[in-house]
């Protein structure tokens, strides 16, 4: 009886928020429970398995995402929904506490679940590590990603005292990137041996690493030496031939501006 | 108050609340309290304002807890209490940060370009 008077008032709900213009995730629900109905009636005709695209999905992203850059202005550089229907916000490196506690504690969002922490390396820029935050809400059923950059020098403030369990992530990045969160309760290594030294996951780390570790039966331990290979070490040339992104080709007067100030909506 | 109205919420940690009504009244009026302190253009304020007020009036407007909670829809009352209380601690510490203040820093150019051709 009571999930009866649910699906009869659910709507009438929905109706009075989009009335008062709240652009809000609660729409979500119900745009999943229409693309589960499409899905199964749909289920006998045959069709090649590619992702079904939902507008309605997508529309409720972008509001979601406008909604946070009007809310945060101060630290919100630019939002954009990918082709999949993946919501990422681009914050400026001092905004991390504030635009995570506002996304976990604002009842729109509650976004109480942090589901992972990446790095990236893009030696070519100017700032070249790029820290990747990536959030789940329970509540509305929604996944949100944060990026912001850094250089190898400047620390990023950790977002432990918003999500403790962003601990380990961010020791993590520190072990595999080298980038430094301040305020960090515990900052050491946390994926390669003792004593090592460097970090595997920038570009500039070679594939081979710098040292080898084997057993030696004289001494009856394990030494670690500085790497020997039987080859002379060579420098491939890692360029395809191929064009890969031919969408994105750069000629000449085809350049079109980059970074767009303003975020997309 | 009619007393309690369940025996449990089905989720560990969280008690029956006693008196939801009373206990979100003084939450909003404190949420409500500490927006004004923003200014009024904030882009913040206004979204926040507009949820609690809405909420405000429906816990004014619904006596019975069973649907108030259908009316909110977010989940059952003691949830709703401590999105409340979440959006009351959000609310101070924003007015620490000032996020309705212009942009601090633009990105460097090229940094959210992908593919770096």
């Amino acid at each position: 009886m009571a999930s009866r008077i649910c699906r009869l008032i659910r709507p009438v709900t929905t109706t009075f928020a989009r009335k008062n213009g709240l652009n809000t995730l609660s729409g979500l629900q119900q745009n999943q429970n229409f693309l589960k109905r499409q899905s199964s009636t749909t289920g006998t005709t045959k069709q090649p398995t590619v992702a079904t695209r939902n507008p309605l999905i997508r529309k409720s992203l972008t509001d979601f995402g406008a909604y946070v850059a009007e809310c945060l202005p101060k630290y919100v550089q630019k939002v954009h929904v990918l082709f999949h229907d993946e919501l990422e916000i681009m914050i400026h490196p001092d905004g991390i506490v504030p635009v995570l506690f506002f996304l976990k504690e604002h009842t729109n969002a509650q976004f109480m679940n942090i589901v992972d922490i990446a790095g990236v390396d893009k030696p070519t820029l100017e700032n070249r590590f790029e820290i990747v935050y990536m959030l789940q809400s329970l509540q509305f059923n929604s996944r949100i990603r944060i990026k912001t950059y850094t250089d190898e020098l400047t620390p990023i403030e950790s977002a432990c005292s918003v999500f403790p369990g962003a601990n380990w992530y961010e020791r993590e990045i520190w072990d595999m990137f080298g980038v430094f969160f301040a305020n960090h309760p515990d900052l050491r290594r946390i994926l390669t041996d003792y004593g090592f030294e460097g970090h595997p996951f920038r570009k500039d780390f070679p594939l081979s690493g710098y040292v080898e570790v084997r057993y030696d039966d004289e001494v009856k331990r394990v030494v670690v030496e500085p790497l020997e290979l039987t080859q002379e070490f060579r420098k491939f040339e890692a360029n395809t031939p191929w064009e890969t992104f031919p969408a994105h080709r750069l000629s000449e007067g085809n350049e079109k501006p980059t970074a767009k100030p303003e975020e997309k909506k | 108050m009619a007393g309690v109205h369940k025996l449990t919420t089905g989720l560990t940690g969280l008690a029956v609340a006693k008196h939801p009504h009373q206990t979100l009244r003084a939450l909003y009026s404190k949420i409500l309290s500490n927006l004004q302190k923003m200014p009024a253009s904030a882009g913040y304020r206004k979204h926040t304002e507009q949820i609690i007020n809405q909420r405000l009036g429906l816990v004014k407007a619904e006596a019975e807890v069973i649907k108030l909670e259908e009316k909110i829809n977010c989940g059952q009352i003691e949830e709703v209490i401590k999105q409340a209380e979440r959006e009351l601690r959000l609310s101070r510490k924003m007015l620490e940060w000032k996020p309705w203040e212009p942009l601090i820093g633009q990105a460097p150019p090229n940094q959210w370009k992908w593919p770096l051709a």
